[in-house]
């Protein structure tokens, strides 16, 4: 018998969320597109509607369209190689159509670059084809440590970037900012509370219900709706704790999930491993989400800078696996699986490396987030069947 | 000084000022991929990254570099992680510099911090002070040898000195720029049809030649060819008195390089950079290296806009090793198409 998933209730709850997000869009007058990484604090603070390419891509992927929308831009000249949220998008555009009736047209783009090169040269794309300005919010790398110099040169960007808000849109409200802060505080401390849950043997929750419903955190962070979601999430998560309820049913293994989810194979992911009992606990990804602001600080501009600078991604190896060990200590994993993610070269580069500075055994499959043309089941089953093994023993 | 100099210190993007590099008194040299097959660096580094970033390491873990030291320099998403799978997998020392994605007036002060960290740590690497003098004489070294490479390529592309002067001492490759201008000056540049190459590194000579032997005359925006030595500089180099000109200077240069994808620039720079300098081609080649990502989003458009301005454009996309004869087919009948 096959093992099923066991959905949250809240899902359904996000899935209504998800579908008053997208519906927002189409009515909205100030629209401006926005990579996951960036500060979406500014734009709510202005009522912008932020537009996220990067969740418009993971929603294509998972309702399995990937390959039908990325085949429009490769057609147009844009690469196999690159990125595939990248290429979906883009195919959108040239498709007009997508899973949610296409995006809307942006007025900006604001593109950070503490996630991936990529967002840069793809908003550079989307920004001649329909004509509007690209603001770059750049920040350096912390491949050691956090030079003063790299919040400053942040800090000011911000500052830049407001100037950019006011010239288009009048000028920028500080309380409104304040009150945005303050909620995206809340909404991240609720969140961290959910994804901590994982902590509890065996553990109420596992990866793919987090990865399920991370949209709000990354596309509503700064509105009423995260505090909100996430403290009902949380409350369903304590029934089952409560009631003896598992994620997965006699949980044998605990496992940490390393990169972007293979969204279009889900629930292929989710019911190998619950047959195997195994309950992938916590994940690198959605837990990339849980910077906390000190907003206490006087100035908050200047703790955004570092709370944006400081994020997973824009990190070097040794920092990577400092944060992995520590997700490996709070979750007590047996294991890492790592996701070697063709479309995201900076998640994926130097996981061999990783790989020998974490404390639990690992194992590295290939494949693709969106693109399910590079997938092969027989090869990653295997792969993992045999890590599975020498948990065992 | 000459005792230092036997030391190298390697670079990757030519957005590495190696004047600072040449005035604490090392030797830059570029670190490029030889054309053969990759083995060791596969258990570090996945396949879908370039054929430059794999076969450098290659080259690493085989042992065939006598470095003390490396700097990356914050380009593309592959060589900002390179630099910590290269720092785990030798000896040698890495350090980062932040050059800016953002290019405009306003990171211009950034950039110079970072430069001024470069500075210290090269003093510290070589143990020696960057006096004015030694940084003005490096300056006006690559000034000139920039400069000379530039007339050198107005006569006659020379993709053998280009390549040299990425990694030999730069007075010695002056010299010999300079009596290899004097050998074509006057003479008439190859004719044949006029191809613009525009892509990443192609450190193999072959592979021009084969472009040549087709019956092109050749411009190129390659980052081993005539980006190398591009600069719009700023102001004078004998200009230069202070320290902090100097810095202020090697700042102000590197922003004015000939443009990459990797960097973002106001009004499209890179754009309106290689459309004007299409013009008067008859047709352009891509010579893009496989899973180069900043060179693969910019090419649909460009080409485009080329082909609108009546431009015939032909995509060869590298990864090495790489076999001259079965471009060779494909250069010679986009001749023909001509």
């Amino acid at each position: 018998m096959v093992a099923k998933m066991r959905r949250l209730d809240a899902t359904k709850r996000m899935r209504e969320i998800m579908l008053g997000y997208y519906l927002q869009g189409r009515q909205a007058e100030k629209i401006g597109w926005i990579t996951s990484g960036a500060p979406v604090e500014f734009l709510y603070a202005m009522d912008i509607y932020p537009v996220y390419p990067e969740n418009h891509g993971a929603l294509i992927g998972a309702s399995k369209q990937g390959p039908h929308f990325a085949s429009f831009a490769e057609e147009r000249g844009f690469s196999q190689d690159l990125c595939s949220y990248a290429r979906c998008d883009l195919g959108c555009i040239f498709a007009e159509t997508s899973p949610v009736d296409g995006l809307p047209r942006p007025d900006f783009l604001f593109a950070c670059n503490n996630i991936c090169n990529t967002v840069v040269k793809w908003y550079e794309v989307v920004g001649r084809i329909f004509k509007s300005p690209v603001f770059l919010l750049d920040v350096p790398f912390v491949r050691k440590e956090v030079k003063e110099s790299y919040i400053d040169y942040v800090e000011a960007q911000l500052y830049d970037f407001i100037t950019f808000l006011e010239k288009r849109y009048g000028e920028f409200d500080e309380s409104k900012f304040r009150k945005v802060l303050k909620l995206s505080v809340e909404g991240v401390e609720r969140y961290r509370e959910v994804l901590l849950m994982g902590r509890h043997k065996p553990s109420p929750l596992t990866c793919f219900d987090a990865f399920l419903n991370m949209a709000p955190i990354v596309c509503l962070r700064g509105t009423s709706i995260p505090p909100i979601f996430y403290a009902e999430l949380k409350r369903e998560l304590d029934d089952r704790i409560r009631n003896g309820i598992s994620a997965v049913e006699d949980e044998r293994y605990r496992i940490l999930w390393d990169n972007i989810p293979v969204w279009y194979r889900m629930r292929w992911f989710s019911e190998f491993f619950m047959e195997r009992k195994a309950c992938l606990v916590a994940d690198t990804y959605t837990n990339a989400w849980t910077a906390l602001l000190d907003v206490s600080k006087r100035d908050p501009i200047r703790a955004l800078a570092e709370t944006y600078t400081g994020i997973h991604l824009n990190l070097g190896i040794d920092l990577v696996a400092e944060r992995i060990n520590g997700l490996i200590d709070t979750f007590d994993v047996d294991g890492v699986v790592i996701h070697s993610n063709r479309s995201c070269k900076p998640y994926s580069f130097g996981q061999y490396e990783i790989q020998r500075l974490i404390d639990v055994p690992s194992v590295v499959i290939e494949a693709d987030m969106t693109d399910s043309r590079v997938f092969s089941e027989s090869q990653v089953e295997n792969r993992l069947e045999a890590f599975i093994e020498t948990l065992q023993t | 000084m000459e005792a230092v100099r036997g030391k190298k210190i390697g670079y990757l993007c030519t957005f590495t000022p190696k004047e600072l590099i040449w005035a604490a008194g090392f030797l830059p040299v570029r670190i490029l991929a030889k054309n053969q097959p990759v083995s060791l660096a596969n258990s570090h580094l996945q396949t879908y990254s370039c054929s430059q970033a794999r076969g450098s390491l290659e080259r690493l873990l085989k042992g065939e570099l006598d470095l003390a030291g490396v700097i990356f320099t914050r380009s593309c998403d592959t060589l900002m992680r390179l630099a910590d799978v290269w720092e785990k997998n030798s000896a040698m020392r890495v350090y980062n510099l932040e050059f800016p994605t953002k290019i405009r007036d306003s990171t211009l002060d950034f950039f110079k911090r970072e430069l001024y960290d470069l500075k210290s740590t090269m003093e510290e690497w070589s143990g020696r002070r960057i006096g004015r003098e030694e940084l003005i004489t490096s300056i006006r070294l690559y000034g000139e040898l920039e400069r000379t490479l530039k007339e050198l390529f107005e006569a006659q592309p020379d993709y053998e000195i280009v390549l040299k002067a990425q990694s030999h001492k730069p007075d010695e490759v002056l010299k010999e720029a300079k009596n290899r201008l004097s050998e074509v000056r006057g003479s008439e540049r190859d004719r044949g049809r006029k191809v613009l190459v525009t892509g990443s590194v192609c450190p193999f000579l072959e592979i021009t030649d084969l472009i040549a032997d087709a019956g092109f005359s050749i411009i190129d925006d390659l980052c081993t060819g005539t980006r190398f030595f591009t600069f719009e500089t700023p102001k004078n180099e004998s200009e230069i008195a202070s320290i902090d000109d100097a810095m202020e200077f090697l700042a102000r240069k590197y922003f004015l390089k000939a443009p990459c994808p990797t960097k973002n620039y106001e009004n499209d720079g890179r754009f309106s950079y290689l459309l004007e300098r299409a013009k008067d081609v008859d047709a352009v080649i891509f010579l893009l290296m496989k899973f180069c990502e900043p060179h693969f989003f910019d090419y649909p458009q460009l080409k485009e806009k080329l082909e609108a301005m009546g431009k015939k454009t032909l995509l060869l996309e590298l990864e090495f090793p790489v076999s001259p004869e079965q471009l060779r087919t494909r250069i010679e009948a986009f001749y023909e198409t001509l």
